[in-house]
């Protein structure tokens, strides 16, 4: 038995609706093309990480949770309610949550898992150096009857590189008019030029590694889904791996630079269709590296 | 329906009816780890740094008549790193034997107040700890988070995924109340719970028990989400780092209330009755909330754990740490003995509700106490 993506699902809409809302919208979809009920999800996992205030409690997920009406009531006696929380693990957080998701789902502990994402700039024109594309995700995750599914996971960190990639909550002096006057939490994101080329390293070493140990030939590669919230990492990743364009999960130019939704936005333009093999690439900072193997249900 | 045929609200892990069943490996507690920062704030001292005259008598209210606080070069990592550090010690193993390293702060200061939003903090202590096999992963549960971290490992270990895992967290929390001191006026404010707030940081190491080892018995948790709202943390507006907003009186009564289902449905999935458990260990808020759950639990039960622990009078409320450094605590002071069974109780902002039912057999000798 092997854990399968049911649906995926993005909703977009500017800044407008909130993180929260492009997180409610996106699980919301997800559940309807997959014609599943709320209540059906017993595990819920948010993993993006710019809110719209910045919340750090409670988890996310317990909003969305709410929103979206899984079992916010307890009924005990007639059946599993839901658990939620939050991964925090930047651009890999998506692909780290369908990892818990498997576990869990494995041992029987839950049924069907949701994995929600979404960021917006909390402040714009405050926040320095947020660039990220403000869109939802959600990915629905089920254990299937089949081999089919997730195979195989690799996570690996570069801690030799954490200062290529760094975002920051400060607080900066700032005498304009404001709720303080003397200055202001402030939203920092800073990305160095090299970070794209070194997570392209760090991505290529963690994927081989993680063909060499599942056995793969990458030329066997039907789908590449791999994301590092920044434009054109796909295709270059599928270069130096010797995967061809036309088997690259491309997002939209408008969506290129989605952050912890990324892997779901990918998933829109891509097919996992029965019997291929899908390689899951996620970067984020840290360097992190989470690689995965799905074989299409 | 729940997977195993029964019906429970919460995820199980291990009881009659709770995953993954048959066959499954037994996981413990190989070691606890806490680090508590040397420098003590008083509540009285708290009180007279107050903006406003709030003849608020704290001390009466909560049972909270200290916490401690970080001094220079401390923080949410720093605090995280020495806790592991501390376990690691109790332990029979080595940071490099670690599958899985999960950091549940909710704090994420490093380097002071400034709050590290990326990269995660697992990266730097993984490096740090020498952890360089572990899996790691940063997850955010609230005061819940430790609880949700064991969890995680509990269903890995049980399933023979992995062999061993550590969760940590450090919690730098005090800047809080010192936001709440220039905000708050009146017994009712809402970040009056902001005042009862001390920095600690602890870590769980979990392994596969020896076959026939006691360890983890049952672990269950469910998300009531209806009451996500009563407590929110996001960055201050007043001075750096976060405030918090607390419906205080509402989010007790309504988990109080809550934990006498759950803790029904996870004591009859175990077999127990409330009294087998020897020692309740609830997350810490305040003496007067833990009282008067206990007083609540008593009535419904008919029955009462023999012993009820409070730490939160001389630490405050550490946040996600609480449980994992009542637990260091009472392992340090050599007050368990083998045999006690211990429930750690965990009540947070979502709302969460976290059981973990254990044994606490080997723990105990590691801490230097003969029994």
């Amino acid at each position: 038995m092997g854990t399968i993506i049911e649906a995926s699902a993005t909703a977009e809409g500017g800044s407008f609706p909130g993180a929260l809302g492009l997180a409610d919208a996106a699980a919301r979809l997800c559940l309807q093309r997959a014609q599943r009920t709320a209540d059906e999800v017993d595990l819920l996992i948010n993993a993006g990480v710019y809110n719209d205030r910045g919340i750090s409690e409670p988890a996310i997920a317990s909003l969305i949770q709410e929103d979206i009406g899984a079992n916010p009531e307890p009924q005990p006696g007639t059946g599993q309610g839901t658990f939620s929380f939050d991964v925090r693990n930047g651009g890999c957080g998506m692909l780290s949550a369908i990892q818990l998701v498997d576990g869990l789902l494995a041992s029987k502990t839950v049924k069907l898992g949701m994995v929600v994402a979404a960021d917006i700039d909390p402040e714009p024109g405050v926040s320095e150096g947020f660039g990220f594309a403000p869109v939802g995700g959600a990915v629905l995750l089920s254990a299937g009857d089949s081999r089919a599914g997730f195979t195989a996971f690799r996570c690996v960190t570069f801690p030799e590189f954490a200062g290529l990639y760094q975002s920051n909550v400060v607080w900066r002096e700032d005498i304009r008019p404001g709720p303080s006057d003397q200055g202001r939490n402030v939203l920092t994101v800073e990305i160095a030029e090299s970070y794209p080329e070194q997570a392209l390293e760090c991505a290529e070493s963690t994927v081989r590694e993680l063909a060499a140990a599942s056995m793969l030939d990458l030329g066997e590669v039907d789908l590449l889904v791999a994301t590092a919230s920044v434009p054109g990492f796909a295709a270059e990743l599928a270069k130096r791996l010797g995967v061809a364009a036309e088997r690259v999960a491309l997002p939209s130019p408008a969506l290129a630079r989605a952050h912890t939704a990324a892997l779901a936005v990918a998933l829109q333009s891509g097919r996992l269709e029965a019997g291929t093999t899908a390689l899951f690439v996620c970067v984020g900072a840290g360097i992190t590296v989470v690689a995965a193997l799905y074989r299409g249900d | 329906m729940s997977v195993g045929g029964g019906k429970h609200w919460m995820a199980l892990e291990g009881g009659a009816d709770g995953s993954p069943g048959e066959g499954s490996y037994t996981s413990r507690f190989a070691a606890i780890g806490a680090s508590i920062p040397q420098r003590r704030l008083t509540t009285d001292e708290l009180m007279a740094s107050t903006k406003y005259r709030t003849d608020i008598e704290l001390e009466q209210l909560t049972g909270v008549r200290e916490r401690h606080i970080v001094g220079s070069g401390e923080d949410s990592y720093t605090l995280a790193l020495g806790a592991a550090r501390d376990a690691l010690a109790h332990a029979d193993c080595a940071a490099a034997d670690l599958d899985t390293l999960l950091v549940c702060s909710i704090s994420r200061h490093v380097g002071g107040l400034p709050i590290q939003l990326e990269p995660p903090l697992n990266v730097g202590l993984k490096a740090a700890l020498g952890a360089e096999r572990a899996l790691g992963l940063d997850i955010s549960n609230a005061c819940a988070g430790m609880m949700t971290g064991v969890f995680i490992l509990n269903d890995l270990i049980r399933q023979g995924r992995i062999q061993r895992g550590m969760v940590v967290s450090g919690e730098y929390i005090s800047e809080l109340g010192r936001n709440a001191a220039q905000e708050v006026r009146t017994v009712m404010d809402d970040q009056l719970a902001s005042l009862t707030l001390g920095d600690a940081g602890a870590a769980a190491i979990l392994e596969r028990a020896p076959q026939g080892a006691p360890g983890i018995e049952v672990a269950g948790f469910t998300t009531l989400s209806e009451h996500s709202r009563l407590c929110l943390a996001f960055p201050a507006t007043i001075g750096p780092g976060t405030t918090m907003h607390t419906q205080a009186r509402e989010i007790h009564r309504v988990a109080t209330e809550e934990a006498v289902v759950m803790l029904r449905e996870v004591l009859d999935e175990a077999g127990l009755k409330f009294d087998e458990i020897d020692y309740l260990i609830p997350h810490q808020t305040s003496a007067r909330a833990i009282n008067k759950a206990s007083e609540l639990f008593a009535e419904r039960f008919g029955t009462t754990p023999k012993h009820t622990v409070i730490t939160v009078d001389e630490l405050g409320n550490t946040a996600s740490t609480t449980h994992f450094v009542a637990l260091n605590k009472y392992l340090n002071e050599g007050r368990f003995a083998p045999q006690d069974r211990v429930l750690l109780l965990s009540l947070a902002s979502g709302l969460e509700v976290g059981i973990v039912i254990f044994t606490v057999d080997q723990l105990a000798g590691r801490y230097g106490h003969d029994h």
